[in-house]
């Protein structure tokens, strides 16, 4: 059960924006955001739907996926979106029955944040977590803030400990099955009693995994050590990145929609 | 047969000379005295040679592996990688590049999601250019006859191919020697011998020196010299004929034979086997000398 958990929601692929490079990914997230928040009016949603279709046909994902995505929001969706109709107050009553107004404005600035939310969720899915390996993710980091280096910032220990830490996490997962077996075995019992009790029937667990982790960390440090490791001076990379032009391709269209946006606000259409 | 003393050798890779390390005594124990792990050692490693090293839990055989390979330094004495000191900071990178170690749990070596990308780990800390690297990847795959797992998560693997991940991310740094530290001793029978297979592979062919450390007594007679550590010591040094054939001298010291070789010294209690010689290493030769007898004893009969 837990051993088939997926490292941050990827989905291997070869899509368009599985080739993309992480680096550029990042950067366009960051444009794509603020052209979300910018948005104000009905075409500049409508620009920024056609944006968000384009990008989930070109993901190549299955749909239903990209719909569970919104599950865990779907109480905030819901929520914001009946506060926006009955707390906005605007000029066109459409119902009035007591206490209740509610004005086409409310419904507008509903249907907007629900649009907002959906498409901050499904982008953020789509372009990154969805379509970017966690270790791209971690190599993309790493050199986006390389510059940091200069001013001391430990930019590759920090790195480095990430991509450990995702390395380990199938096999601590595997190896707390097997704790969790062992003292089941020997009558432990996880399922009954109030919430104190089931706490404290986790100490068990939890004593010999992280007596084992720092067992694994020890012998982890000296395998590396072998293999010639001495942090982050001097260290090539296999994989470079490179940005192709299909990188360039993607950062011109999503400019062009945050411009396009932009513009549709000073317009005010 | 106490055969520490140095044996004049053409062109060794690693010589320990007078050797002692001593772990400090753990606080709080009743006995403050350091706890001597290797005491004395002399031994020089032969280039190409496949040294096998056994001994018993505690022996000081983990802890010779990792003096030998510059992990640790010793208390006293000195061991020396083709002429360099390990004991000197300035020489470790090029005694860690020459002398590679591959370890007991291949979990805890592994070091990226991805088996290209974790055998690429040490050449990119050489800092080669990406071409090299991936070179040097493709051929270390290739060697452990894992290229078509290259794009795999290692922990899909089983172990022994987990371990042999490990092996190449070692080959990867063109090492010329290198130590496997009990390397077989948390994989099932099929991922052992495919271990052992490839260190032989790696010896033969690649010309790579190999030091194994193990206390499986048939892994040890597949090389052509065995070291047999006790209490910290060298305890006896020869080829696997030689050591085998000291059968009760093993057993005192806490350690097996390999099965044929067993049989052969048991039988050799009753008179009609007393002439097959001791240290016979497989089941084949084993066979053959007991076929022997019978054919002997049908003639005379």
């Amino acid at each position: 059960m837990l051993k088939d958990i997926t490292l941050g929601q990827f989905f291997p692929g070869n899509s368009v924006l599985h080739r993309m490079d992480p680096r550029m990914k990042i950067i366009l997230l960051i444009v794509y955001l603020v052209g979300v928040f910018f948005a104000k009016t009905f075409l500049a949603f409508g620009l920024l739907m056609i944006f968000v279709a384009a990008i989930c046909l070109m993901s190549r994902i299955n749909f239903k996926v990209i719909i569970k995505s919104l599950k865990p929001i779907l109480f905030i969706i819901v929520f914001t979106a009946i506060i926006n109709i009955f707390w906005t107050k605007g000029d066109t009553l459409l119902v009035s029955w007591g206490i209740i107004h509610i004005y086409a404005e409310g419904l507008r600035a509903a249907l907007f944040m629900i649009l907002r939310i959906t498409a901050l969720v499904v982008g953020t899915s789509v372009i990154l977590s969805y379509t970017t390996s966690p270790v791209a993710m971690t190599d993309a980091l790493e050199r986006l803030l390389s510059p940091l280096a200069k001013i001391k910032v430990p930019v590759h220990e920090f790195s480095m400990m990430m991509s450990l830490a995702l390395r380990f996490i199938p096999t601590l997962v595997e190896e707390t099955e097997k704790i969790l077996n062992a003292q089941k075995a020997r009558g432990a019992d996880f399922e009954s009693g109030g919430l104190v009790r089931r706490a404290k029937a986790f100490v068990p667990i939890l004593v010999p995994l992280f007596f084992s982790a720092f067992r694994r960390a020890d012998e982890l440090a000296v395998a590396m050590e072998c293999r010639l490791y001495h942090g982050g001076n001097g260290r090539t990379r296999m994989k470079e990145l490179h940005l192709s032009s299909l990188d360039f391709a993607a950062a011109a269209v999503t400019l062009l929609g945050l411009a396009g946006i932009i513009l549709i606000n000073k317009v005010g259409i | 047969m106490y055969s520490t003393d140095i044996k004049v050798k053409m062109n060794p890779i690693i010589v320990t000379e007078n050797l002692n390390f001593e772990y400090p005594a753990e606080e709080g124990m009743g006995n403050r005295r350091n706890l001597a792990a290797v005491e004395n050692v002399n031994i020089s490693i032969e280039k190409g040679s496949f040294v096998a090293v056994l001994g018993h839990n505690g022996s000081g055989k983990s802890t010779l592996a990792k003096l030998m390979s510059g992990v640790l330094t010793p208390t006293s004495g000195r061991v020396t990688v083709n002429g360099l000191d390990t004991a000197d900071d300035k020489n470790l990178m090029n005694i860690k590049k020459t002398v590679g170690m591959v370890f007991q749990n291949p979990d805890n070596q592994l070091v990226a999601t991805v088996v290209e990308e974790d055998v690429a780990f040490a050449p990119e800390n050489l800092g080669l250019p990406p071409a090299e690297i991936r070179e040097r990847v493709k051929n270390a795959l290739e060697t452990v006859g894992m290229s078509d797992y290259a794009k795999q998560a290692p922990h899909r693997l089983s172990g022994g191919q987990k371990q042999r991940v490990a092996i190449a991310g070692i080959i990867a740094m063109l090492p010329e020697c290198i130590i496997f530290d009990e390397s077989t001793a948390m994989l099932d029978p099929t991922g052992r011998r495919e271990i052992m297979d490839t260190i032989k592979k790696l010896n033969r062919e690649k010309g790579i020196t190999v030091i194994l450390i193990t206390h499986y007594m048939n892994e040890a007679v597949e090389a052509d010299r065995v070291i047999v550590m006790n209490d910290a010591q060298v305890e006896m040094d020869g080829s696997p004929h030689e050591i085998f054939s000291q059968v009760e001298r093993l057993w005192q010291i806490g350690l097996d034979v390999p099965q044929s070789t067993e049989l052969i010294h048991m039988l050799k209690k009753y008179p009609q086997f007393a002439e097959i010689p001791d240290g016979l290493l497989d089941e084949d030769s084993a066979a053959d000398a007991i076929i022997k007898v019978f054919r002997k004893e049908n003639k005379l009969s």
